[in-house]
């Protein structure tokens, strides 16, 4: 009997012991790679840097809008951020890899999960970005086109391309995420909607006098041009 | 990389006909068949008139006309197998015509004419824009006899005009230039002028083809680059200009040729502007300003709602543009009545100071820094024209001065912001 | 060798002008004569040309260059006798060497016996053989021709105290040619010459043979029917005999002058002569093209006569007033190489002595539609002398060696007609006939060479022209045609090098065999004919299908 336990303990701790040593080198290569990902990572980071500085991307992102919003966001410029965002998902997903070395049950999965996604994450928070870029310098083209051509209402115009755009954007994201399709479809279909009616019924109802103008001036044209000499410019 | 090439084969292949010239008048045009004809029937007296021994080429550079411009050009060559009208020429004239893009640029346009003129090796050159119909034969042998007898590089007009006409030349673009560069041309952007066969090389070589801003209003940077590169420079009187078809809806365009470049341009001349000025004289050949005084009846009201409603809507934009200082000031006086209302010279200088430093900074995309000056101009419009109504040639000129000293007293001003966060 | 029958020879002329006094000596009397000039014959045979056109030889006192003639019917003293000329032709004529002789038909000299009698009485029968009227009126609408020397058309004669007409100088009355004896005496004249066995006639100032009231009393139709007479004459009795027309007019004016093939056989181009140099200078062909398009189509059996220099001043006559001008500023920039509306300067200097632009003037001389004439000296490019008066600075002596008097007269070099040219650039020890023959390369032996290489073929004296138009309008190219033979020529009339495309689709197929070296060309397809052209240069390609 005690034969049998000082056996079995043996053999259990042979087995812990054997365990253990099948476990460690294991232990040291996730930490190795861990290591491995973090100066991979760092260099990655360092290259990005050098590449976003060379393009002169934060003028671009400054140019386009998208500074001002990192200003106020009080976030770093969009080169650091970019930079270091890519840092964290390459280290990140280093750490993972080594997770999945240790070989722990149930784990394997959801690290593998991970990784199916991270393309996806990385490809919807692009979009996102940009989207928010775009969506700035569209409504102020908009805003700026409409005041030049002395357009009624230039800021509603400016606002609403805004909106439409984030929300394009917003589902875009979502889609690609893969996160409740439906119901974002849903929403965007009936705020599109909402604001589509909002929008006829304010131009059908406040716009009576606008469609008067309008027409009036494109009939009165012709004597417009004889009422008034125009100036040149040049 | 291998840069692209301005001229296609078959161009290349009639500059081979033609061969070295001493004289080329360039020709942008633009579906302009209805007003090239007489235009181009001036340029060949001209030429033929007062330079009957010269070699010389008419250069028709288009951007894809489709209303047959371009044979209207062509077939104004003088030579043995086509008997042209009723002038008698010593020698072989030929007006060729190339196809540079399917879509109008200026600057291309005038690229692909100083690459001809480099080409040909002209002596003395000249761009005349097919749509002025005011056009006499005497304009070329102005444009051209001061660089070809006078050794000058630049020769740029002086028109008679219309006292409210060129308002953006005389409230921006010709006293800036004037306070920047120090050089008193009227007309630093020209539709019609002539240069010299080495500053055109000198300026073809430069590489400000490569930019965006190098598609349309390449025009004023000639005159800048024949600044700041100390050619000789000059002005000739032409006569009466008057343009055809440009309203008002056309200032955004406008603004983005000459103001645009001419903010652009700061940039790669800062070390040019930013150390010297002394005001130089230009010599003028004819008379140096003249106008005319005809009543015109504009819709000041108008400009004035536009000015008004710019700076209301325009807010965020102008913030991240102008000074605190400035916006507050613009804010006032969008806020005072149609009679009240008045923008200041130095208001102004201030407000286009800001505006150029904005757009050397890049705070915004520059297109819309371009298009945000459109209301302000046109308050300054408003108020121009207000004070001038019934002002005379001599008291135009004045204010006109006056605006240009604020723009002199100012420049400090420039020089402190183009650098630092204001 | 000798004569060949052909009533066309003059479209395959090469025409040597020279004046007898200015050729060679052979008695020493410092002016040449009909024996110095028989014995160059072979000079003349060597250099290819095949008829020889001799200024006035006549007796005269000299006063406007032979022009002024006293005896129609002999030799002038100084240049030998009868005898001797007809030694001389038939020297030429051994040799194939065709004569043309100058008539004056219009005027004599005032020395001439016909006038003297005319003059004598109002009576005399030869009284109305010039001119005469008792005002000054008559003829208003007539221009004075030489403005630089005379007043009116009309002189006044103080021994019959009337006053005479004449177009030229006062010492030159107008035959009346509205009397038929003189006609009858002409022709006789004519027939003198013409007997003795003279090839042709430059029939001098012909346009002003008649007078009528209220004209301008040139180009009459009258005068055509005196020319037109002559020339039936000539044809019935000497069949093969030619007859030139000196007329200084525009070629639309001058057509009439060949009638239907009936009245004159040659004209001279005069227009052209000036469009080409000025086309040279101006480096563009459109002078010369324009002048050929505005040249009528003339009888088949007429010809034009080109030249590039003759004994006259480069005449700008038939030009604009601002071709005039810029003429004299790229040619004449001193005021003493013109003269009256002209340049009188010989073919090298108005060049540059650039032989690569003589030698292009030649060529085109050689190969545009007419029979070329070389005028004596231009075939070794001699030069002229400014600081003689008139014309005479073209009409130095030729240069025939570095020897005494440049091999042209024993004489003292004092007692020449003529100071020979001594600089150092065209003077006779630098130009002359001894040393270029010498050399394979010197410019006669090119002219031989040219004037051979012309001779080889009739296209150029009898072919058609078509005119191609390269868009390159340095470029002068032609295509002569006669029968299934095709010459195209190509001349690059500016300073430098040119790439020129040639539409020869007609040709499509033919290859192109240079004509001096004989090489070949590649073969002419769709795509047009791209050839470059050095500075100056010409190529003339015999078109072949092989």
């Amino acid at each position: 009997m005690r034969e049998m336990i000082v056996s079995e303990l043996t053999q259990a701790f042979q087995e812990l012991a054997r365990g253990f040593a099948h476990f460690l080198p294991r232990l040291m290569v996730m930490l190795i790679i861990a290591f491995l990902g973090w100066v991979i990572a760092s260099l990655l980071k360092f290259i990005l840097r050098s590449i976003l500085r060379l393009a002169k991307f934060d003028k671009l992102s400054e140019n386009a809008g998208a500074s001002q919003l990192l200003n106020q966001a009080a976030l770093p410029s969009s080169t650091e951020l970019l930079s270091r965002f890519v840092f964290w998902v390459a280290w990140l997903g280093f750490i993972l890899l080594g997770v999945s070395v240790l070989g722990i049950v149930g784990l394997q999965e959801h690290v593998s999960k991970f990784f199916l996604f991270l393309p996806r994450l990385f490809v919807s928070l692009f979009i996102f970005f940009f989207g928010l870029l775009a969506a700035s310098f569209f409504s102020r083209a908009a805003l700026l086109a409409a005041v030049n051509a002395n357009l009624p209402a230039p800021r509603l115009l400016s606002i609403s391309i805004r909106t439409i755009i984030i929300i394009f954007v917003l589902s875009m994201v979502f889609e690609e995420l893969g996160l409740a399709e439906q119901t974002m479809l849903l929403a965007f279909g009936i705020v599109f909607g909402a604001m589509m009616l909002a929008l006829s019924i304010a131009f059908g109802v406040g716009g009576r006098d606008l469609a008067r103008q309008f027409l009036e001036r494109r009939l009165a044209r012709r004597k417009k041009e004889e009422r008034e000499d125009e100036l040149s410019p040049l | 990389m291998a840069e692209e090439s301005v001229l296609t084969d078959d161009f290349l292949r009639q500059l081979i006909n033609v061969g070295e010239v001493d004289i080329l008048v360039g020709l942008p045009t633009y579906n302009n068949a209805r007003t090239v004809g007489p235009v181009i029937e001036a340029i060949r007296a001209g030429i033929v008139k007062s330079f009957p021994r010269e070699r010389a080429v008419i250069i028709d550079a288009d951007g894809g006309s489709q209303d047959g411009t371009p044979d209207l050009v062509t077939g104004a060559s003088i030579n043995d197998v086509r008997h042209a009208s009723n002038l008698y020429a010593l020698r072989t004239l030929h007006s060729i015509s190339t196809q540079y893009s399917d879509t109008p640029a200026s600057g291309t346009a005038l690229r692909t004419i100083l690459a001809a003129a480099e080409l040909l090796r002209a002596r003395a050159c000249a761009v005349i824009s097919p749509d002025s119909t005011t056009i006499e034969p005497e304009w070329i042998p102005r444009l051209l006899r001061p660089i070809s007898h006078e050794d000058f590089d630049l020769v740029t007009p002086v028109y008679r005009r219309h006292k409210f006409e060129g308002l953006l030349m005389r409230n921006l673009l010709y006293p800036m230039t004037r306070a920047i560069y120090g050089r008193r041309l009227r007309e630093p952007y020209a539709s019609e002028f002539g240069f010299s066969g080495r500053l055109g090389s000198q300026f073809l070589g430069q590489d400000v083809w490569r930019h965006e801003a190098s598609r349309t209003g390449t025009e004023i940077s000639l005159t800048i680059a024949a600044i700041t590169g100390g050619y000789r420079l000059c002005q000739s009187f032409l006569g009466p200009k008057i343009h055809t078809d440009r309203s008002s809806s056309d200032l955004v365009p406008a603004m983005r040729q000459t103001v645009g470049t001419l903010f652009w341009s700061l940039e790669a001349t800062f070390p040019a502007w930013s150390t010297s000025a002394d005001l130089q004289t230009v010599p003028t050949h004819g008379c140096e300003y003249e106008v005319t005084q005809e009543p015109v009846r504009v819709n000041r009201k108008r400009l004035y709602e536009m000015f008004c409603s710019g700076v209301g809507e325009l807010a965020p934009v102008f913030s991240s543009i102008l000074s605190a200082g400035t916006l507050a000031e613009l804010q006032r006086m969008a806020s005072l009545s149609e009679g009240d209302f008045r923008y200041p010279a130095e208001l102004w200088v201030r407000t286009v100071y800001e505006f150029a430093a904005s757009y050397h900074k890049s705070v915004i995309s520059r297109d819309h820094i371009i298009q945000a000056m459109a209301p302000l101009y046109r308050g300054r419009m408003f108020t121009f024209l207000g004070e001038n109504r019934d002002a005379s040639a001599e008291e135009i000129e004045n204010s006109v001065e006056m605006l240009c000293h604020e723009f002199e007293r100012l420049k400090p001003y420039l020089l402190e912001i183009w650098n630092g966060r204001e | 060798m000798s004569l060949t029958q052909d009533a066309l020879w003059h479209k395959d002329a090469v025409i040597y002008q020279v004046h007898v006094r200015t050729f060679s000596d052979s008695n020493g009397d410092g002016v040449g004569d009909f024996q110095g000039l028989a014995q160059r014959l072979d000079y003349l045979q060597e250099l290819g040309i095949n008829a020889i056109w001799l200024m006035p030889f006549f007796p005269s006192p000299l006063r406007d260059d032979g022009y002024d003639i006293s005896d129609y019917e002999s030799v002038h003293p100084a240049y030998g006798t009868l005898e001797d000329f007809k030694k001389f032709l038939a020297g030429a004529h051994e040799r194939g060497i065709r004569v043309i002789i100058e008539m004056v038909l219009n005027h004599t000299s005032d020395q001439h016996p016909w006038f003297q009698e005319s003059r004598s009485s109002q009576n005399n029968p030869r009284r109305d053989w010039y001119v005469w009227s008792e005002t000054d009126t008559r003829y208003r609408g007539t221009r004075i021709i030489f403005v630089d020397t005379e007043m009116s058309n009309w002189a006044w004669d103080p021994i019959s105290k009337s006053y005479y007409w004449h177009r030229f100088f006062s010492h030159q009355p107008d035959l009346n040619y509205d009397n038929p004896a003189v006609r009858e005496q002409m022709w006789n004249v004519m027939k003198f010459w013409l007997e003795i066995g003279v090839d042709a006639f430059r029939l001098d100032a012909v346009p002003y043979l008649v007078e009528r009231e209220g004209t301008s009393c040139e180009n009459l139709p009258e005068t055509h029917a005196i020319l037109k007479e002559l020339r039936r004459k000539v044809d019935q009795e000497f069949p093969g005999r030619m007859l030139l027309a000196e007329a200084n007019q525009w070629p639309a004016d001058l057509r009439p002058y060949f009638g239907d093939g009936d009245e004159f056989h040659m004209a001279f181009h005069f227009p052209l002569m000036p469009r080409m140099f000025m086309g040279l200078k101006l480096e563009d062909r459109k002078p010369i093209t324009e002048i050929m398009q505005q040249t009528p189509e003339i009888p088949a059996s007429c010809q034009w006569c080109l030249f590039l220099r003759n004994h006259d001043e480069l005449t700008l006559e038939m030009v604009t007033d601002m071709e005039r001008d810029y003429m004299y500023d790229v040619y004449a920039g001193s005021k003493s190489m013109r003269l009256n509306l002209g340049i009188r300067r010989r073919l090298a200097p108005l060049l540059d002595n650039d032989r690569r632009r003589i030698e292009l003037m030649n060529g085109m001389l050689m190969s545009l539609p007419g029979t070329p004439i070389i005028y004596y000296g231009d075939e070794i490019g001699m030069g002229d002398n400014i600081y003689l008066g008139d014309r005479n600075g073209v009409r130095t002596p030729m240069q025939w060696s570095g020897g005494w008097n440049g091999g042209f007269s024993s004489a003292d070099p004092e007692s020449l007609y003529s100071p020979l040219l001594l600089n150092p650039v065209y003077g006779y020890q630098a130009v002359n006939v001894l040393s270029q023959k010498r050399t394979e390369h010197s410019l006669l032996s090119w002219m031989q060479r040219i004037i051979r290489v012309r001779r080889s073929t009739r296209v150029f004296g009898a072919g058609s022209i078509e005119f191609l138009y390269p868009a390159n309008h340095r470029v002068l190219a032609y295509v002569r045609q006669l029968g299934n033979e095709t010459v195209l020529v190509v001349n690059n009339v500016s300073s430098s090098a040119q790439a020129v495309e040639l539409d020869l689709r007609r040709y499509k197929g033919n290859i192109l065999i240079e004509m001096f070296g004989r090489n070949i060309f590649p073969r002419v397809g769709d795509l047009p004919y791209l050839l470059t052209m050095g500075p100056y240069q010409f190529y003339w390609f015999r078109l072949r299908r092989i």
